[in-house]
C-alpha cells in the first residue's frame, strides 16, 4: 500500500482559481476528515485526487507512481445530490456497477461489499425502498466494490439523521482498522473529528493539517471556522 | 402463407402497430429513467429538416431525419454541458429552431410533403419498408442493450461516477440519441414525430413503478404499450378513426384512469 501524495496543486474554473498551492500526504491505512465550509473547494480537491479533473498546477502521486497511470487504485463515491435514486435498481446490481470495469465480475467480491456494510439482507431491495443512511451504505458498498485502495467519499453524511451518521461513520472507522485508506469530506466540524486519524483543514487552501487535537488548536485562531456541531 | 397474410390491408398496419407498440414504450423507459426524455421530444422535431432535405436530394427521407435527430441532440448537448445554465430553455429553443427550419425548407426547396403524416403520422398508409426500417430500429436498440446494458444503467444511476470510472459517457449518450432518432424515425409513419412522444412516455411511467431493474422496466412497458396500441388500432378500426391520434389520446386516458399505478 501507497501514501497518496499531493504537490502543490492548484485548480481554476476559468480564470477564478478554487484550489490554490495543496500539498498534503495521506497515509495508507489511516482515516481522514477533509472539512471546510460551503464552496472550500473540498469536492473540487477530491475530484482531483480520483484524477476525474486534471490540476492546472501541481501533480499528484500514489507511492512513486504518477495518478493518472493508477486511477484504478483510487475510488470516489459521489456526493448524494449526483445520483439518481429512483433509478430502478437493486442494492447488488449497484454495488455490481463498482465492478463495471473489471474484466472479470466477482460475486463473491460483491457479496464481501455488502457485508461490510452490513446491507446483505438488503440485496435484493430496490434502492428506492431503502432509507437515506441504508442509501449511503449501499453506495458505499458499491465504491468499495472497485478493489481500489483508497476511496474518497464526498459528504457521504449529507442530510443524515445523527444515528445514521454515528452507523456511518462506525462503518468507516472499521474499514479503516482493517487496512483501508479512507478521506471523509464534510461541511461540518466539531467532536466528532476525533473519530478521524488526521484532519485536513480546506478553504481554497490547507489552513490546517494533522491529527484532531492539532488541528483543533491550531483553528481556535481563526474566528471563521467556528466550531459546529458535526456528523 | 405470409403472402396470404399481408394481402390483407389491415396486416401490415396491424403488425406495426404491435412493434411501434412495444420499441417506443421499452426505449421511453430507457430514456425516462436517464432523464432525457425532453432531449427525445427535442430529437422527434429535430427530424424534420433532414426528412425534407433528404427527399429534396433524392436520398431516402429516414437517412436524412435520423441524421438530423442525431445532429440536433448534439446540438442541445454541447449548449446544456454548463450545468449552471437552464437545460429546459436551451432544449426547447433548439427544438423550435429545427421544427422552424424544416417547415421554412419546405417552400424554399420547392417540394411537396405531407407535412400533416410526418407530423401526426398515417398508420393506415404504411409500407413494407416503414416496417424494415422499424425492425432495424428495434435491432439497433437490441444491439445496444447487449453491449452496453451495465454502463447504460451506470449512466443512469450516477453520471459523475460512471464518468470517473472512465466509461466515455459522451460516446454513450450520442449512441443513445442515435437510436432514439432511429426509433422516432422508423415511428413517423405509424404515429408522426409529435404524436410518438406519448408512447415514449405513458406506457414507460407504468412500467417503471416497482420495476427492479432497467430491462424487467422495458419489458414492462413494451406490454403495455403493446396493449394500448392493440386497443388503439382496433378502436380506430371499430370507428373509422385516426389509429395516430387515438393512441396518443388512449396515452393520456391510461394515465387518468390509472393514476394509482404511477411511479
Amino acid at each position: 500500500m501507497n501514501n497518496l501524495i499531493a504537490n502543490s496543486l492548484s485548480f481554476s474554473y476559468g480564470k477564478e482559481y478554487v484550489l490554490k498551492d495543496i500539498s498534503l500526504e495521506i497515509q495508507p491505512g489511516t482515516l481522514s476528515a477533509l472539512v471546510g465550509p460551503n464552496g472550500a473547494g473540498k469536492s473540487t480537491l477530491l475530484r482531483l485526487l480520483q484524477g476525474q479533473s486534471l490540476p492546472n498546477k501541481g501533480e499528484i502521486f500514489l507511492g512513486q507512481t504518477p495518478l493518472k497511470k493508477v486511477r484504478n487504485k483510487v475510488a470516489l463515491m459521489p456526493q448524494r445530490s449526483s445520483i439518481n435514486w429512483h433509478f430502478p435498481i437493486t442494492v447488488e446490481a449497484l454495488v455490481a456497477l463498482g465492478q463495471v470495469n473489471i474484466p472479470n465480475q466477482s460475486c463473491c467480491e460483491i457479496e464481501a461489499s455488502l457485508q461490510r456494510v452490513g446491507l446483505s439482507t438488503l440485496a435484493n431491495k430496490r434502492l428506492d425502498e431503502l432509507s437515506g443512511g441504508q442509501q449511503q451504505r449501499a453506495l458505499l458498498a458499491k465504491t468499495l466494490a472497485q478493489n481500489a485502495s483508497i476511496f474518497l467519499l464526498d459528504e457521504p453524511c449529507a442530510a443524515l439523521d445523527p444515528p445514521s451518521r454515528l452507523q456511518f461513520l462506525r462503518i468507516v472507522r472499521q474499514l479503516a482498522e482493517a487496512g483501508l485508506t479512507i478521506v471523509v469530506s464534510s461541511h461540518d466540524w466539531g467532536q466528532a473529528l476525533n473519530a478521524y486519524d488526521q484532519v485536513i483543514t480546506l478553504d481554497q487552501t490547507v489552513l490546517a493539517f494533522g491529527t484532531p487535537q492539532e488541528v483543533r488548536s491550531k483553528l481556535e485562531s481563526i474566528s471563521s471556522m467556528g466550531n459546529h456541531c458535526c456528523g | 402463407m405470409i403472402e396470404a397474410v399481408f394481402a390483407n390491408w389491415w396486416a401490415l398496419p396491424f403488425l406495426m402497430a404491435l412493434l411501434i407498440g412495444m420499441l417506443c414504450p421499452a426505449t421511453g423507459a430507457l430514456l425516462i429513467t436517464h432523464r432525457r426524455l425532453l432531449q427525445a421530444n427535442l430529437i422527434s422535431h429535430a427530424v424534420v429538416p433532414g426528412l425534407v432535405l433528404a427527399l429534396a436530394i433524392g436520398v431516402d427521407p429516414s437517412l436524412g431525419g435520423v441524421l438530423s435527430g442525431v445532429i440536433g441532440a448534439v446540438i442541445a448537448e454541447r449548449l446544456t454541458s454548463k450545468k449552471t445554465t437552464d437545460n429546459e430553455a436551451i432544449i426547447n429553443t433548439v427544438l423550435a429552431g429545427t421544427l422552424g427550419l424544416g417547415v421554412l425548407l419546405i417552400p424554399l426547396l420547392e417540394i411537396r410533403v405531407d407535412l400533416e403524416s410526418i407530423l401526426f403520422g398515417d398508420l393506415l398508409a404504411v409500407g413494407p419498408a416503414d416496417l424494415i426500417r422499424t425492425l432495424l430500429a428495434t435491432i439497433t436498440l437490441l444491439l445496444l442493450l447487449k453491449t452496453s446494458y451495465q454502463k447504460l444503467v451506470y449512466l443512469g444511476l450516477d453520471p459523475d461516477g460512471a464518468a470517473a470510472s472512465g466509461l466515455r459517457v459522451s460516446s454513450l449518450r450520442l449512441a443513445l440519441g442515435f437510436v432514439t432518432s432511429l426509433v422516432v424515425v422508423s415511428s413517423m409513419s405509424a404515429v408522426g414525430v409529435v404524436l410518438v412522444i406519448g408512447l415514449l412516455s405513458a406506457p414507460a411511467l407504468f412500467g417503471l413503478n416497482q420495476a427492479p431493474s432497467l430491462h424487467t422496466a422495458m419489458l414492462r412497458s413494451a406490454c403495455y404499450g403493446l396493449l394500448l396500441s392493440l386497443l388503439g388500432f382496433l378502436l380506430a378500426i371499430a370507428f373509422n378513426l385516426s389509429p395516430g391520434p387515438l393512441i396518443g389520446v388512449l396515452c393520456l386516458l391510461s394515465l387518468l384512469f390509472f393514476k394509482r399505478e404511477l411511479p
